[in-house]
């Protein structure tokens, strides 16, 4: 043993917390930067500063890095798609009709559209109804955070994230169901085509049903002190982020059914509404920069023409099946085009689909990598400014202060 | 040109009718929501009596009746109006609730709705325009003319403690019990027109004194006087403007039958001179009644005596029940009369919500499903 042993050797190991901190800092910093400077959404700023930190800009953040980080990006979403799910109102969809079948044919024409187009483009019916799966969904943590951000409220922004929570588990679930056809097509057994759906769509319900009912059991024994329901919740969701992770689990869809589920089976209303945003703007910011560095601009040159009609035929569906809707459940002329705007951020779960296919069937993941992640790279950018200029013109932003 | 604006309308005797300001709550914390233009939008779509107004900030609406003589059809009216709103809510994920105040929004947080005379108002007192985030009931009595209007307004003024009491339902504010049984009338008094009407007895000379401030510039239209009771000349009616908004309609318009049979009693027997020593106490007694409601004590101007709210208003309910039987409203009137035996208010409601609760986002929420009623059975 050296007498100089107790110095940290160099270069310096990786450390999570390390990592934690520096990302943080590093995209609060350029969100404040972007914020101020450009009058853009902050999430823009916190992508931009993970594409100059990532693998297309400085190669700081590199795959190894991305992959350490992942876990506060699983919390990030957890918590984003906890409240998401909260938001979301059976109730609701029965009362008024017209905007259940919204949520219904937005799903529906949005795949259609897209898996239509890339068809046209010649490439294969597997990978476009996959991409198309993945194009239905509209990024929760984009639309609620640029909602939080601007503490947006009103009818748009009420079913604006209503509408993302419903694509998201529809794009989820369709996607789960294509995996059979993947397996079929890369020679699986029949046990693998047939039981790894089902393990992942009911493993996952599971999940969040056991999470949301003991939760609700936990609020009643607590009485309705707020700080201690905060803690019990946000005890749950890391809770059901690990399993779904130990388990292999969906946590997007574990983590959304425990906040439908805490919403809607709550009947004597034991839990209470607890404010996570405060707790949760620590893993959004991170989430984003991790997003960002991961994501690739030299695809962008290559699979430009691709994300250009990959976007635009993924709006047109979500345009016209809004705008031909949403008018009849009584809402002001011209928020139907607000909300089909609201709606264009594309997921970061796309990211994480790609990835997992990556993880099966390497060839796969990378031919389907080529066709969504330059609509993504897009997206993640104009995303956050679609939504806050929606959510602003609709008049639901509340007043900025400075 | 002035004075034909203040032209006093003659109106057939004790016809009545209701504005009720209710709040707009979002169905998830159950704090106020911000929807009242696409609400008032979308229930101009249906079939529906009365009338749909917006009011100062964006949390709230106001619901007018139409003209009625009797209680029953008021009610009738008002039922109507109120599954008609209550519908188009839940149709939006809204809640629609009673009550004087809500009990935990900040007012801060509240916008303006967007009309110019509202603006004017956020231009003219600044935070207090959000704080008016509060929820009256107002109750119109017809009149001959400005003469009699004045009179029964005058009179009325000795019973002001019974209306304050009566519909009491604000005992929180910004999330705290306030220990008042209405608290709301608090926030009115901090404007700098509120208060009474001028001590004279003819529309003339009341018009002389209108005439006055708006010479000084200090009002336009009546509209800018926040009395408590005030002549309405365009409607040819008495405004009574202190009931807090009751938990439920019902109760909003056995109010109103109260007031109508309480006119007819004034108006027919003239039994009391209009006096200036109602008005020496009249603070003090509407101070009694918003902090302690049925068990406020009043000082009767006219006997000198002190007698608790709640014997004054059974003593009352005895001596104008002919007239109540004359218009109709006997049964509205015992049902009044058997609550403030029991001295069952909304007020007491609200707390016992929150007691068995322990969660004003509870109490809203049980606020709301009271005031809707079915509506939100549907589904």
């Amino acid at each position: 043993m050296s007498a100089l042993s107790y110095l940290p050797s160099f270069p310096l190991p990786a450390h999570p917390v390390l990592l934690f901190g520096l990302l943080l800092l590093a995209g609060f910093a350029g969100g404040e930067i972007t914020h101020r400077m450009l009058k853009l959404p902050r999430i823009t700023g916190y992508v931009l500063t993970g594409l100059l930190l990532g693998v297309s800009g400085l190669g700081l953040i590199d795959h190894e890095l991305a992959r350490e980080a992942q876990v506060f990006v699983d919390i990030a979403m957890g918590l984003i798609l906890f409240e998401l799910g909260r938001r979301l109102d059976f109730k609701w969809l029965r009362r008024d009709r017209w905007f259940a079948a919204t949520a219904a044919a937005e799903s529906t024409l949005s795949f259609a559209c897209v898996y239509l187009a890339l068809v046209y483009l010649d490439i294969q019916p597997l990978y476009a109804a996959v991409a198309a799966a993945i194009g239905i969904a509209t990024s929760p943590a984009v639309v609620m955070l640029v909602a939080q951000e601007l503490r947006a409220e009103g009818q748009v922004t009420e079913r604006a994230l209503n509408l993302v929570a419903i694509n998201s588990v529809v794009a989820f679930v369709v996607g789960t169901m294509l995996l059979s056809w993947i397996h079929l097509e890369y020679r699986a057994g029949w046990v693998t085509v047939l039981s790894h759906p089902v393990y992942l769509l009911a493993g996952s319900l599971l999940l969040g049903y056991l999470a949301s009912w003991s939760a609700i059991l936990l609020g009643r024994w607590l009485g309705k002190r707020e700080e201690l329901h905060l803690v019990m919740l946000l005890g749950l969701i890391v809770l059901a982020i690990g399993c779904a992770n130990v388990l292999k689990l969906s946590v997007l869809l574990a983590l959304l059914a425990f906040g439908v589920m805490a919403k809607n089976m709550d009947h004597n209303h034991d839990l209470m509404q607890v404010d996570t945003g405060k707790i949760g703007q620590l893993f959004f910011v991170v989430l984003f920069v991790v997003t960002g560095a991961t994501l690739r601009t030299n695809e962008l040159m290559t699979g430009g023409a691709i994300a250009a009609v990959y976007i635009l035929a993924r709006f047109v569906g979500k345009s016209v099946a809004v705008l031909s809707l949403v008018h009849l459940s009584g809402i002001r002329p011209g928020s139907g085009g607000l909300l089909a705007i609201a709606l264009m951020p594309m997921s970061g779960a796309a990211i994480v689909m790609v990835h997992n296919a990556t993880g099966l069937y390497p060839e796969f993941g990378a031919r389907l990598a080529a066709i969504v992640l330059s609509a993504v790279l897009i997206l993640e950018l104009i995303g956050p400014i679609a939504v806050q200029f929606a959510l602003r013109k609709a008049g639901e932003a509340a007043q900025e202060r400075g | 040109m002035m004075e034909q604006m203040l032209e006093f309308k003659s109106s057939s005797g004790f016809s009545m009718g209701v504005e009720l300001e209710l709040q707009i709550l979002n169905s998830r914390d159950y704090n106020l929501a911000r929807d009242a233009a696409d609400l008032i939008g979308l229930i101009e779509k249906t079939r529906h009596p009365g009338a749909v107004k917006p009011e100062i900030t964006e949390s709230m609406i106001e619901v007018n009746t139409s003209i009625h003589r009797d209680h029953g059809s008021l009610v009738e009216e008002l039922r109507r109006i109120r599954d008609a709103v209550a519908q188009a809510a839940a149709h939006m994920n809204l809640r629609i609730a009673g009550g004087g105040s809500h009990p935990f929004h900040e007012w801060s947080d509240r916008r303006i709705y967007p009309t110019e005379r509202f603006e004017h108002i956020l231009e003219v007192y600044g935070y207090l325009a959000k704080q008016f985030t509060i929820f009256g009931q107002h109750v119109h009595i017809g009149v001959p003319n400005g003469d009699e209007a004045l009179y029964l307004t005058h009179i009325v003024s000795r019973y002001v403690p019974h209306f304050i009491a009566l519909s009491a339902s604000s005992p929180f504010q910004q999330g705290e019990d306030t220990s008042y049984q209405s608290s709301r009338l608090n926030t009115v008094s901090a404007f700098p027109l509120s208060g009474q009407v001028p001590f004279v007895r003819s529309w003339s000379e009341f018009l002389e004194y209108f005439n006055k401030m708006r010479g000084f510039g200090i009002v336009e239209s009546m509209k800018d006087f926040y009395w408590d009771i005030r002549p309405k000349p365009e409607y040819g009616t008495v405004e009574i403007r202190v009931f807090d908004t009751p938990l439920t309609v019902e109760r909003a318009a056995a109010l109103a039958a109260y007031v109508q049979a309480l006119a007819r009693y004034i108006l027919c027997g003239r039994p009391l001179p209009p006096s200036r020593e109602v008005y020496m106490v009249y603070n003090y007694n509407r101070f009694q009644a918003c902090r302690y409601g049925l068990r406020g004590k009043l000082v009767d101007a006219y006997s000198q005596r002190h007698v608790t709210i709640k014997e004054d208003i059974l003593d009352m309910l005895r001596v104008i029940a002919p007239h109540a039987a004359e218009l109709g409203a006997t049964a509205a009137l015992e049902q009044l009369m058997a609550d403030v035996v029991t001295e069952r208010s909304d007020a007491g409601w609200l707390r016992e919500a929150y007691r068995s609760r322990g969660s004003l986002n509870d109490v809203a929420r049980m606020q709301s499903e009271l005031w809707m009623g079915n509506a939100l059975m549907g589904a």
